[in-house]
């Protein structure tokens, strides 16, 4: 049985659907992503999830049983969830282990167990040291371990995280990333996770699942979205690519401006002539001053240096095909250096051209 | 050449050194001199205390202090809540009921009650009588906790502003942490949401406890009846013939003692934890749906609006159209009397209200000005130790007013400084003791103008003064108008600072009240009453209207 | 310093029928000499304050105005309080070392001759003391002070609530403990006239009166007259100390309540005038104390039933004649050294 099962999840303010006819299950122990752009509905689906919100329509299910429907709701307070929260939502008027303890009470553990499972949490989430401590005295990556102790000490059935690390900077926001995929492993809680980085959600995701407009576009394990996104959307929000578009016709693919051969790009060419999108990471593309030996076997074409940024990792070059309005973004190591303005040879990874859609 | 901003700030430090340490010093001085000679003695402090009855007054202040805080909490927490973080209905009822028992004068809200909780006569009790068939007395405001219970009604919108501010700044997330773990929306309130708003409650508390400390007019009205004696009548005592300021001021010390340790021990309380700044952080904030229980909270909150406004304003109302309060409503008991009399027969009481208005006035503006000026230097840093300026301006909020003018009278009313009787010192009184509110809403104001306005005007070549004239000023100008209008309500209302200091001419209108209230003419007392909420009431408006409908009830 | 007897007083009230019209058609007139030449240096100093602590307060200025009436240009600033908190600003004033009151009035007799004693009252006898009752004329042989009022202090009860035959007798009745929870009374720390009052009841009774009557629990207002406005409204039964002009002004405006006239004796508290040294309106303070021996101050005073100072001008109506009033009156000396310690006695006593 899964454990979470959402079904045809919708949510409707007024005239607005935030959320509109998700469906999603969760099995016991994995770690979904709820990625997407701001207001694409992921942190009401979570909070629905949750309880705080109902639904319009739809229903959520935990171990097969009823949690939320339009005819009710089970409140949060008996779902035996927990949450991390964007602002952490540490009671700054208890003193750390006070705050990890409070789940716990409610359950009514014995004290000795309390304080037991208290500090074992809170040496897992190394913050053993300052458990007596105020949260103002903490730093917020302190404070976010201690959110997150505060969220597991109670085994919830599933945990839930909206958007944990967003207030971090940059270093910390890794660090934790791995921390949270750390505990993960160690406690394999039912997790769902709400986030708009996607470098979050692939590093600590089973699986992501893409919303747009309140809909999930896709639902898949992170490599895949990266690789094989299925819709335009998910490509463009996935990494930085190329959107190409073309027209499959008798063996060809016609894009603006030059044409390959449906073949040399690894395209089954049967069927009507029809309109398809490729997705074109930086990286699947590569830039040459002279033309390789084989170049009629490959995917090659003249093009013209129009603009660069060096980004210490790699260049990002824009570069013009000859006799093209496209420009693309190619990506070449720090070492190959092409001037705005030199001709260069384009080539293309056919194994890297994703057809959406 | 010295910097403008230096003698600007040495201006203001010899203002507030006048204003506020000197007549504290002075107080400190006198209560170790002896009476005539003024060589140095213990002498007073064993009279202050060399009594059972002037103890048992300190001690009933004590009580009815705490008394008060509590029953206010009472009145004032559960409204700050179902108005900040519940879906109640009637929100904007709320807001003038509080606003309602904020203006209502202390010892106005005392003269309803009296004629409302009378023992006999009081409309509750005769109501009371009428249903139970017996004549004994179903609540009876002569009495402790009637006199706590009235106080407390008009003290409570203090911890109201508190409470809810801060309640509107704890995001919902703190309590939907607590739901998640397991908590309801009662447990997560009361181990979450209200320990979180303790600081803020901590402080009402202490506000209304130092208010009922220092408060004259109720205990004079009510509790010489009601045969209590505390600190500001046993205060008045030593007033009488010889005039034993040295006495007076021994005997207030202790007071300003307690004060020091309530703020302490609430530094030492709250020291660790650091809630302002986790609760203001992210997060939004969404009413809790309470299901029936709303109406419970309405019920609660339109109780106290009855019992704090509209049931005294209407007995007040009635007595002050009637020949006696207590034969109630008929045609042969209406009168205008009572109008006429104050309006056209005497003399002072139109003079009295032109000083209540002029002294108000000059009160808060001088306030608001030296407020500005002192939150303008610290705010900006313009000059080192600016701590200090902030200090002194804060400081007459832990003044007890009634201390604060005595003070005022021993430092200032004898020669050389001679200012008794005049109206410049009731003025200056007034600025001092309401300084803290101008400084408080002229701090916010100013840190809403970040400074980077001003320098982009400077980078352009605009002098300091052109900016903060073109652009400074009309951004604060909204909360400049709201602190301008609290203190000058707040002034216009005050008797404890006042009742020391007012001269045959410079009496205002509640010290008139006062006087006719020894007389116990209920009726003529309320027509006064009118007059004097009427004209609040106006103001108000006017306030409302320049400065935002919540002007009076953010928090400062 | 004379004791005022029945007889001095029985004089002036019969001689009233003789003079009253007379006197009325001279006030009409120019003023005397003496007034003229008064009120011109009064007009100068455009003002007066007038430290109030015997009438009511609307008796006060219904004064103050008629005073301005008769001497247009010369303005009164009533200061009414009870009279110990008259005297407390005065001392504050005192104290202050700033001089703003020019008549000081009050209820107790104590302050007018410690004022005196300390130099700090002007001597001055007004012309018009000639025409007052001559049991009031000479209250200080050195003209420091002079009455201004003549006040009656005595019971009242609420008819509406007590049965006439039911109302107590006497003062001594009064703290019968049937009375529990009934009765109302002023406080000699703020009522000069209560004061004076506490001094004669312990002189009848001794100092027990009060401790029984503690244990009926009266209700304290601060001024004598707060008992008055207590019967009106029904919140007490029967007050204690009332004077006699708040109590019919009460009566005349239908509210229900009686006199009681105490067979133990009905106060008598003849209430002084002066000004001090230091006056700053000083001739307009004389022309006040001219007015106040006057017929004017008595007429205007007597329209909220006052008793008159002078036989020229009616007693208030409703009141008993006074030759048949029983008249107790403590010395002069007695309330001097009386009223400090009854202060003391009344607040160890009564907690407040």
């Amino acid at each position: 049985m899964s454990r979470l099962r959402l079904r045809g999840l919708t949510k409707t303010f007024g005239a607005t659907t935030v959320v509109d006819g998700v469906d999603l299950t969760l099995e016991e122990g994995e770690f979904v992503s709820l990625l997407g752009p701001s207001g694409c509905g992921k942190t009401t689906t979570l909070r629905m999830i949750a309880g705080f919100v109902a639904p319009t329509a739809g229903s959520i299910e935990m171990d097969g049983q009823e949690l939320s429907s339009p005819a009710g709701v089970v409140p949060p307070e008996r779902r035996r969830m927990s949450m991390i929260f964007q602002s952490y939502a540490i009671w700054p008027n208890m003193t750390v282990a006070e705050n990890v303890a409070f789940g716990l009470k409610l359950r009514k553990l014995p004290a000795d167990e309390l304080r037991q499972r208290v500090r074992e949490i809170l040496g897992i989430v190394q913050m053993g040291h300052l458990a007596e401590r105020y949260p103002a005295e903490l730093s917020g990556g302190q404070q976010q371990r201690v959110a997150l102790a505060r969220a597991i000490v109670v085994k919830p059935s599933v945990l839930l995280l909206d958007e944990p690390l967003s207030n971090l900077d940059a270093n910390l926001r890794e660090e934790m990333r791995f921390e949270i995929r750390r505990l993960h492993d160690e406690f394999r809680f039912t997790t769902v996770y709400v986030t708009h980085d996607q470098a979050e959600a692939m590093a600590t995701s089973d699986r992501i699942a893409v919303m747009h407009a309140g809909r999930i576009e896709q639902l898949d394990v992170p490599h895949l979205l990266y690789t094989r996104p299925r819709t335009r959307f998910v490509a463009g929000f996935i990494g930085r690519t190329n959107l190409l578009q073309a027209r499959l016709e008798g063996g060809e693919v016609g894009f603006t401006g030059f044409a390959f051969n449906a073949a040399q790009i690894g395209i089954a060419a049967e069927g009507a002539p029809r309109d398809v999108l490729f997705s074109v990471r930086p990286q699947g593309m590569c830039l040459h001053n002279v033309p390789p030996a084989d170049a009629s076997q490959r995917p090659m074409l003249a093009a013209d240096v129009i603009g660069r940024t060096y980004l210490g990792e790699c260049w990002d070059y824009m570069v013009a095909p000859r006799g093209s309005a496209l420009q693309l973004r190619v990506a070449a190591p720090p070492l190959q250096v092409h001037d705005v303005g030199e001709s260069v040879w384009l080539e293309f990874d056919p194994r890297q051209m994703a057809l959406v859609g | 050449m010295i910097e403008p901003a230096t003698l600007i700030w040495v201006a203001l430090i010899v203002v507030l050194l006048f204003l506020v340490a000197g007549p504290m010093l002075k107080l400190l001085a006198v209560s170790f001199e002896r009476l005539g000679s003024g060589t140095f003695t213990f002498n007073n402090y064993l009279q202050a205390y060399g009594r059972a009855r002037y103890l048992e007054a300190l001690g009933n202040s004590l009580v009815l202090g705490v008394a008060s805080s509590a029953l206010a909490v009472l009145f004032a927490v559960p409204m700050a809540w179902a108005v900040s973080r519940t879906d109640m209905p009637g929100k904007a009822l709320v807001w003038f009921v509080v606003m309602g028992a904020f203006v209502v004068p202390p010892y106005l809200g005392a003269i309803g009650w009296i004629l409302l909780a009378g023992p006999n006569s009081g409309v509750i009790n005769t109501v009371w009588h009428w249903i139970s068939g017996t004549d004994s007395a179903l609540v009876n405001i002569y009495s402790f906790p009637g006199l706590a219970f009235v106080i407390a009604l008009h003290s409570f919108p203090l911890i109201f502003i508190f409470v809810k501010s801060a309640l509107d700044l704890v995001s919902s997330e703190m309590e939907d942490a607590a739901n998640i773990l397991g908590a309801g929306t009662a447990a997560a309130t009361r181990k979450i949401t209200l320990p979180l708003v303790w600081p803020s409650i901590l402080g009402g508390i202490i506000l209304v406890f130092l208010e009922t400390v220092a408060l004259f007019g109720t205990p004079a009205i009510i509790g010489i009846p009601a045969r209590i004696n505390v600190v500001t009548t046993q205060l008045w005592q030593f007033f009488e013939y010889p005039v034993r300021v040295e006495v007076a001021a021994a005997y207030a010390m202790p007071l300003l003692l307690i004060t020091m340790a309530l703020i302490g021990s609430q530094k030492l309380m709250l020291a660790r934890k650091g809630y302002v700044s986790q609760t203001g952080k992210g997060g939004e904030r969404r009413p809790i749906r309470l299901g029936a229980w709303r109406w419970a909270l309405f019920g609660w909150c339109g109780l106290v609006g009855a019992l704090a406004v509209a049931m005294p304003l209407l007995v007040l109302l009635q007595a002050s159209f009637a020949k006696a309060w207590g034969r109630g409503l008929s045609f042969d008991n209406l009168t205008l009397n009572n109008y006429t009399f104050l309006i056209f027969r005497h003399e002072m009481a139109l003079i009295s209200i032109w000083n209540t208005l002029w002294y108000s006035a000059a009160a808060a503006t001088l306030a608001v000005l030296i407020a500005l000026l002192v939150a303008y230097i610290v705010n900006r840093r313009l000059v080192p130790f600016g701590g200090v300026l902030s200090f002194l301006a804060m400081a007459p909020f832990v003044i007890p007013g009634i201390v604060m003018a005595i003070g005022f009278y021993a430092a200032y009313a004898a020669p050389p400084v001679a200012l008794y009787g005049t109206a410049a010192i009731l003025i200056l009184a007034f600025t001092a003791r309401f300084l803290p509110i101008a400084f408080a809403s002229s701090t916010a104001a100013l840190r809403a103008v970040h400074p980077e306005m001003e320098e982009a005007a400077r980078i352009l070549g605009s002098g300091r003064l052109r900016t903060i004239a073109q652009i400074t000023a009309p951004l604060v100008r909204k909360s400049l108008i709201g602190g301008w209008l609290i203190v000058f309500i707040v002034a216009s209302r005050e008797l404890s600072a006042a009742i020391f200091l007012v001269g045959p001419k410079t009496r205002t209108m509640a010290v008139l009240l006062y006087d006719l209230s020894e007389a116990g003419n209920f009726e003529q007392l309320a027509a006064f009453g009118g007059i004097l909420l009427t004209i609040t009431m106006v103001l108000v408006g006017i306030g409302m209207k320049l400065a935002g409908r919540d002007f009076m009830l953010r928090r400062m | 310093m004379t004791k005022i007897t029945k007889r001095q007083l029985f004089t002036g009230a019969a001689g009233f029928a003789i003079g009253g019209t007379a006197m009325r058609q001279a006030a009409a007139q120019a003023l005397p000499p003496h007034e003229a030449e008064l009120y011109a240096a009064a007009k100068r100093e455009g003002e007066l304050t007038w430290y109030s602590g015997q009438l009511s307060a609307e008796s006060s200025e219904a004064v103050g105005a008629a005073f301005t009436r008769q001497y247009p240009g010369v303005k009164v600033n009533v200061v009414r309080s009870t009279s110990q908190v008259a005297f407390q600003r005065l001392s504050q004033d005192v104290r202050a070392g700033v001089a703003q009151c020019d008549v000081f009035s009050s209820t107790d007799i104590s302050h007018s001759t410690f004022l005196k004693r300390e130099g700090m009252y002007m001597q001055y006898r007004p012309k018009n003391i000639d025409g007052v009752l001559e049991a009031v004329r000479n209250l200080d042989p050195d003209d420091y002070f002079h009455i201004s009022y003549l006040g009656l202090y005595l019971m009242a009860y609420n008819t509406a609530k007590v049965p006439a035959a039911d109302a107590p007798k006497s003062w001594k009745d009064a703290i019968d403990g049937k009375w529990k929870n009934q009765v109302a009374i002023g406080h000699p720390g703020y009522s000069g006239a209560i004061g004076t009052l506490c001094v004669l009841l312990r002189k009848l009774y001794g100092w027990d009166y009060f401790k029984t009557l503690e244990r009926s629990r009266p209700q304290i207002g601060r001024s004598s007259q707060d008992p008055v406005t207590m019967l009106n409204a029904g919140e007490r039964t029967v007050g204690l100390g009332v004077p006699i002009g708040t109590t019919l002004y009460s009566m005349s405006r239908g509210n229900p309540i009686e006199l009681i006239y105490p067979t133990d004796g009905t106060l008598l508290v003849p209430s002084p005038s002066g000004i001090p040294k230091n006056a700053p309106h000083p001739n307009a303070a004389k022309l006040f104390m001219e007015f106040a021996a006057a017929p004017g101050f008595s007429k205007a005073a007597g329209e909220f039933f006052n008793l008159p100072l002078r036989s020229d001008v009616p007693s208030p109506a409703g009141s008993r004649p006074i030759d048949q009033i029983k008249l107790v009156q403590p010395t002069t000396e007695e309330i001097e050294t009386g009223v400090p310690e009854i202060k003391e006695l009344w607040r160890d006593t009564f907690g407040v």
